[in-house]
C-alpha cells in the first residue's frame, strides 16, 4: 500500500512538472506568434518595403530642360550635347592619380584640373558623376576607347549644357540656371513622388536649376519630371533584370515675347553704358525689350565659371549682375509731367486754356523757398500742352501747389507707381511713391508742401524701375486701358485697369498725346533730334534727373567733372500715333540729356520693332 | 483477416498520430527545402532519401521494448562520448568547428547521438533511485552533464550545448529535483553570468549577443543575419509572396535558408497562415507527446517520453526564436525541415523510442 501511495504521488508530482514546463513553454510560444504577428501582420507595410528596397536598385533619369524660344519661334536657349569624359566617383578614391592617367591620353589644361579638384569633394561626397573634360573631340574619343578597358571608372558620354545662343543679350531676363542644392533637390523629388537616388545624369553639371529671370520664374514648367529605371538586385548588389523604366517627362518650352532683334538694337545702342531698356507691345503687355547694361555671359556662369572669373563679375563696380530694369530705381524727374496733367485736367484745377507766367521759378508760398526750371528766365506765358513740349517745371510746381498729395498719389498709382507691374518678373522692385506716413516712419519729419511740389516735376521722394516707367508709358499710349506686362503671356487673363479711362475724357488724352508727339515734332520740344531719326509719328517725353542739385550752369559744369555726378537720362516713348504698338522706357546712367541720349536708343528700338 | 489484424497490432507497435504527422512534417519540410535550396535537386533528393530512411528507423527503433534502451543506456553513452572524443580528434573543419565525424558514406554530427543517450541514460540512472532525486544522485547527474556539455562546446557548438544541458535538467527537473535546489542554483548561475561571459564566449558569440541587444548597429555586419530574417518573415504579411517567390530568400539576402533560417522563407513565401499551419502541427506532437508520457507504463519511460518530447520542444523554439530575433543567432535546426543528415535522424530516432514507450505495455500488472 505504501509503495502504491508512493508510486501515485510520485506520478502526480510528475504529471505537476511536466505539465509545468509545457505551460512555460506555451507561454513563450504564445510570446513567439505574437511576435511573428507583429512582424507580419502590425508591421507589414515597414517589411514589404524594406523588402522591396532590398531587391530594387532605382536610377532617377534626368529630365531635359525646356528650350526658351523669342516671339519669332527662333531659340534664345538651348540644350547642346557634347561628349564628355565622365568619372564614377563611386569606385574612385584617387583623383590625383586619375588625373595623371588620363593626362597622357587626353590633355587637361590648368583649369580643367583645377576645376575637377574643385569640384571632386562635393561630388565625391553625394556619389555625383564628375565631368573630367566637356567637348571631346573625335580624335579624343578615339585615344580613350582603345584604352577604356585601363579605367573601369571612366566613361564617355553625351551630357547636355545649356546654353544660351545669345549670352549678353538675354542675362538679365531669361537669367540663367546653376547646380540644384541638396535640400532644393529633395523638395523637388517629394513634390514629384521621389526619393533622392543614384541618378543617371542628362547634364554635365548634374541637378541644374533655374537661378535668375525666366529660368527661375519658370522653372517648375521648364524642369520636367525624372524618369526612373528600376533593376532588380540580388543581396551583393549585381543588377539581374530591368524591371521598369518610366521614361523622363523633358520641360515644356517656353514661348516668350522677347524679341532677339529689338534686344540686339537696345543692347548695341547702350554699348555698356550703365542702364535700362523696356520695350512692350502695348496691346497685350507683352514685354519684347529687355535689356540692362552692361551685361555678362550666363553661359559662363551656368557652365562654371574658375573663382577669379567670378570675383570679377562680382566685384566688377558697373555691378554686372545688377538688373537695372527691374530693380533699377530712377527718379521719373520730367516724363512725370503728362500723368500730372492728367491729374489737374481730371480735378478741374486746369483746362487746356489755362495759362500760367512762367518766371524760370516757383516760390513756395508758405516759405518763400524757391523752384527752379530748366531755362534761365523761363517759358514766358505758357499753357499745359506747351509745358509738356517744352519741360516747363514752372507749370508744375504750380500746378502740384494745388493738389492734395493722397489724391495726387492715388492717382499716380493707377500708371503703375510704386506697385508690381510685371505678372512673371525675378524679383521685381516696385520702386517708392511717397506718402505722408511713408516720411513720417523713414524720415520722421511731416509731409511738407514743397515735397508735393517737388512730385509735380518727378523729383524728390519718388522713384520707379525702368519696367515701371515703361508700363507708365504704355499706359498713357493705350489711354489707361492695359494689362499687367509679362515674358510670356496667357490667353486667358485678360484684364484691363480701366480706372483712368473712365475718369478722363478721350478729348484729354487725344490732346496729351498731342503735346507728347510736340516733344519731338514741335521746332520748341525737348527732344527735337529725334525727328529725322524715323518716318513715323512718335509721342515723348523726356527726362533729366539731377543727382546734385545747381544753381546755374557753371556749378553743374563743376560738378560733371564726376562722372557718376552727372545727371541720369530718361525717356518714355510710344508709337506709331495714332495708332501705337509700342511702348518703350530708356534709362541711362549720367548720360545727362533725356531728348538726345536716351532719345536716340528708345527711337532705334521702336524702329526694329515698328519697321519689320 | 481479422486474426491477421489482430495478430499485427499486437505484434507491430504503432502510434498512428505521431506517424503520420511527423510524416506530413517530413514532406511540408521537403517542399520548403526545396525553394530555401532555389530549386536544388540534389540537395533536394539528398534530404528526402534521409526522410525515407529516417521514417523506416523510426518504425524499427519503436519496435524495440523499452528495457532495451534501459539496460544498454550505459552503453550507448559511452559510445556516443567515444564519438565526441573522436571528433574532436579526427573531426572535419567546416569554419573553425570541428563538429562532424566522416564515415566515408556519411558526414556524423556526433553532438546529435549524444543528445539523445543523454536523456536515456539519465531515465534509466533514476529508474531505481529513490524519488525525489537525493542530492548524492543530483550531483553525479550534474557532474555527468556538464562534463558532457563542456565537450560539446568547445568543438564549438554552442546551440547543441545548451539543448543538451536543457535535456539534462529537465530530467533532473522532472525526476523531483526540489525547489530550493533549483532556487539556489539559478541565482548562482545569475550570479556567475559575468564570468562566463569573459571566460567561456567566443568573441563572436558574444558579438551575436550584443547584436541582438541592437541589430541596427550594425546591419551590414553582425546584425545582417537578424535584420534580413525579420525582412523576410514581416514581408510575407498574412498569405506570403507564394511558393518560391521569396525575394529575400532568392537573391541571397536571407543567410543560411536550408539550415537555420528555413523558418524565414517559409514565412516569407507562405505568410502567418503557412506559420499557423506549421506550427499547429508542431503543437499537435507535443500534445500527443504529454499525452504519452502521462500514460507511460514506468518511470524509465516517463522520464524519457519528457525528457525527449521537451528536448523537441526547446529545439523548435531556440530555432524560432532566433530567427524572429529574440535570442541571439546559434546554430539550431527547425526539426524535421532543416537541411542536415545528423539532426533529422536524430529526431526519428528520438520519436522511435518515443513511439516505443509509449506503445509497450507490460504483460502483467505488478
Amino acid at each position: 500500500m505504501i509503495n502504491l501511495n508512493e508510486r501515485l504521488s510520485e506520478k502526480k508530482n510528475f504529471f505537476n512538472r511536466l505539465l509545468f514546463v509545457y505551460i512555460f513553454f506555451g507561454i513563450l510560444f504564445l510570446y513567439l506568434i505574437y511576435k511573428t504577428f507583429t512582424l507580419q501582420v502590425s508591421s507589414y507595410s515597414d517589411y514589404e518595403l524594406a523588402s522591396l528596397e532590398n531587391k530594387t536598385r532605382e536610377f532617377l533619369i534626368q529630365p531635359r530642360r525646356g528650350i526658351i524660344y523669342d516671339r519669332n519661334g527662333e531659340i534664345i536657349v538651348n540644350n547642346i550635347p557634347s561628349y564628355n569624359l565622365i568619372a564614377n566617383l563611386a569606385v574612385l578614391d584617387d583623383i590625383d592619380k586619375l588625373i595623371e592617367d588620363i593626362q597622357k591620353i587626353i590633355e587637361l589644361s590648368d583649369s580643367e584640373i583645377k576645376t575637377i579638384n574643385d569640384n571632386f569633394p562635393s561630388k565625391k561626397k553625394q556619389n555625383r558623376e564628375l565631368v573630367l573634360k566637356k567637348d571631346l573631340t573625335p580624335k579624343e574619343i578615339a585615344k580613350f576607347e582603345v584604352r577604356s578597358y585601363k579605367f573601369p571608372e571612366l566613361q564617355i558620354a553625351v551630357r547636355y549644357s545649356r546654353e544660351n545662343l545669345f549670352p549678353y543679350l538675354f542675362s538679365h531676363s531669361v537669367g540663367y540656371t546653376g547646380s540644384l542644392g541638396e535640400e532644393e533637390l529633395e523638395e523637388i523629388l517629394i513634390l514629384q513622388n521621389l526619393r533622392p537616388k543614384e541618378s543617371i545624369f542628362s547634364y554635365s553639371n548634374g541637378f541644374i536649376t533655374g537661378k535668375t529671370g525666366i529660368e527661375n520664374v519658370y522653372d517648375n514648367k521648364l524642369r520636367g519630371k525624372f524618369g526612373k529605371k528600376t533593376y532588380e538586385v540580388n543581396a551583393s548588389g549585381r543588377i539581374l533584370n530591368e524591371i521598369e523604366t518610366i521614361p523622363p517627362m523633358n520641360g515644356e518650352d517656353i514661348f516668350t515675347s522677347l524679341d532677339i532683334k529689338s534686344q540686339n538694337v537696345a543692347f548695341n545702342k547702350l554699348d555698356n553704358r550703365r542702364g535700362a531698356v523696356v520695350a512692350v507691345k502695348i496691346d497685350d503687355g507683352a514685354i519684347v525689350t529687355y535689356v540692362s547694361s552692361p551685361s555678362f555671359s550666363v553661359n559662363k556662369i551656368a557652365n562654371g565659371l574658375s573663382k577669379q572669373e567670378f570675383d570679377d563679375l562680382v566685384l566688377n563696380e558697373d555691378k554686372l549682375f545688377f538688373d537695372r530694369a527691374a530693380q533699377g530705381r530712377y527718379s521719373p524727374a520730367s516724363t512725370i509731367k503728362p500723368a500730372i496733367g492728367l491729374f489737374g485736367l481730371k480735378k478741374k484745377l486746369i483746362d487746356w486754356n489755362s495759362t500760367i507766367e512762367d518766371p524760370g521759378f516757383f516760390v513756395l508760398p508758405e516759405d518763400g523757398r524757391t523752384y527752379r526750371g530748366w531755362k534761365k528766365g523761363g517759358h514766358g506765358e505758357i499753357n499745359l500742352k506747351d509745358a509738356i513740349i517744352e519741360s516747363s517745371n514752372t507749370f508744375f510746381f504750380s500746378l502740384a501747389y494745388q493738389t492734395e498729395i493722397e489724391d495726387l498719389r492715388e492717382h499716380l498709382s493707377h500708371f503703375g507707381f510704386g506697385k508690381n507691374i510685371c505678372k512673371d518678373c525675378f524679383m521685381p522692385d516696385i520702386g517708392l511713391l511717397p506718402s505722408p506716413e511713408w516720411k513720417m516712419n523713414t524720415h520722421n519729419f511731416g509731409w511738407y508742401k514743397g515735397d508735393t511740389v517737388n512730385l509735380g516735376v518727378g523729383q524728390g521722394y519718388i522713384n520707379a524701375t525702368p519696367m515701371q516707367l515703361a508700363y507708365y508709358s504704355a499706359f498713357l499710349a493705350t489711354k489707361g486701358k492695359l494689362n499687367k506686362f509679362s515674358f510670356v503671356q496667357d490667353r486667358q487673363d485678360i484684364k484691363k485697369d480701366t480706372y483712368i479711362s473712365k475718369n478722363i475724357n478721350s478729348n484729354d488724352w487725344t490732346k496729351i498725346h498731342e503735346s507728347m508727339v510736340g516733344v519731338i515734332e514741335n521746332p520748341k520740344g525737348t527732344a527735337g533730334r529725334l525727328r529725322a531719326l524715323k518716318d513715323y509719328i512718335v509721342a515723348a517725353k523726356s527726362g533729366t534727373v539731377e543727382l546734385v542739385s545747381t544753381e546755374t550752369k557753371e556749378d553743374y559744369q563743376i560738378i560733371r567733372e564726376i562722372e557718376g555726378q552727372r545727371d541720369h537720362a530718361i525717356i518714355i516713348a510710344f508709337g506709331p500715333i495714332p495708332n501705337p504698338e509700342y511702348a518703350v522706357s530708356v534709362v541711362i546712367e549720367n548720360g545727362e540729356s533725356g531728348g538726345s541720349v536716351a532719345g536716340p536708343v528708345a527711337i532705334a528700338v521702336l524702329n526694329s520693332l515698328i519697321k519689320e | 483477416m481479422n486474426k491477421l489484424k489482430l495478430i499485427l497490432k499486437d505484434k507491430i507497435y504503432f502510434d498512428q498520430y505521431l506517424f503520420i504527422s511527423i510524416t506530413l512534417l517530413s514532406i511540408m519540410g521537403l517542399v520548403f527545402l526545396y525553394s530555401a535550396s532555389q530549386g536544388n535537386i540534389e540537395t533536394t533528393i539528398k534530404q528526402s532519401a534521409f526522410v525515407i530512411f529516417g521514417l523506416v528507423l523510426m518504425f524499427l527503433v519503436s519496435q524495440l521494448d523499452p528495457d532495451f534502451f534501459k539496460s544498454n543506456s550505459l552503453f550507448f553513452l559511452i559510445c556516443s562520448i567515444i564519438f565526441i572524443f573522436l571528433t574532436l580528434i579526427f573531426g572535419k573543419e567546416v569554419n573553425g568547428a570541428k563538429r562532424w565525424l566522416d564515415l566515408g558514406f556519411f558526414t556524423l554530427q556526433t553532438s546529435e547521438i549524444i543528445k539523445i543517450t543523454l536523456p536515456v541514460f539519465l531515465a534509466a540512472y533514476l529508474y531505481d533511485k529513490s524519488l525525489p532525486i537525493n542530492l548524492l544522485n543530483t550531483f553525479v547527474a550534474l557532474t555527468l552533464i556538464l562534463i558532457i556539455v563542456n565537450l560539446v562546446r568547445i568543438q564549438p557548438d554552442l546551440g547543441t550545448s545548451i539543448v543538451i544541458l536543457i535535456a539534462g535538467l529537465y530530467i533532473l527537473f522532472l525526476a523531483g529535483l526540489s525547489w530550493r535546489f533549483i532556487g539556489v542554483s539559478s541565482g548562482l548561475f545569475v550570479l556567475s553570468l559575468p564570468f562566463i561571459w569573459n571566460n567561456f564566449l567566443e568573441p563572436f558569440q558574444k558579438q551575436r549577443i550584443l547584436t541582438l541587444l541592437d541589430p541596427t548597429s550594425d546591419p551590414y555586419g553582425s546584425g545582417w543575419n537578424i535584420t534580413q530574417s525579420k525582412i523576410a518573415i514581416g514581408s510575407g504579411g498574412i498569405q506570403g509572396k507564394g511558393y518560391q517567390m521569396g525575394s529575400q530568400a532568392h537573391l541571397d539576402f536571407l543567410p543560411e535558408t536550408e539550415t537555420d533560417f528555413i523558418f524565414s522563407v517559409i514565412a516569407e513565401e507562405f505568410g502567418f497562415i503557412g506559420v499557423c499551419i506549421l506550427l499547429s502541427i508542431f503543437f499537435f506532437i507535443l500534445l500527443r507527446c504529454l499525452y504519452l508520457a502521462l500514460n507511460a507504463r514506468d518511470r524509465f519511460c516517463r522520464l524519457t517520453i519528457g525528457g525527449l518530447s521537451l528536448l523537441f520542444l526547446s529545439t523548435i523554439f531556440i530555432n524560432l526564436s532566433m530567427v524572429v530575433g529574440i535570442i541571439p543567432v546559434v546554430g539550431m535546426p527547425l526539426p524535421f525541415i532543416s537541411k542536415g543528415g545528423s539532426s533529422l535522424l536524430s529526431f526519428y530516432i528520438s520519436f522511435g523510442i518515443i513511439i516505443s514507450m509509449a506503445t509497450h505495455k507490460k504483460l502483467m500488472q505488478r
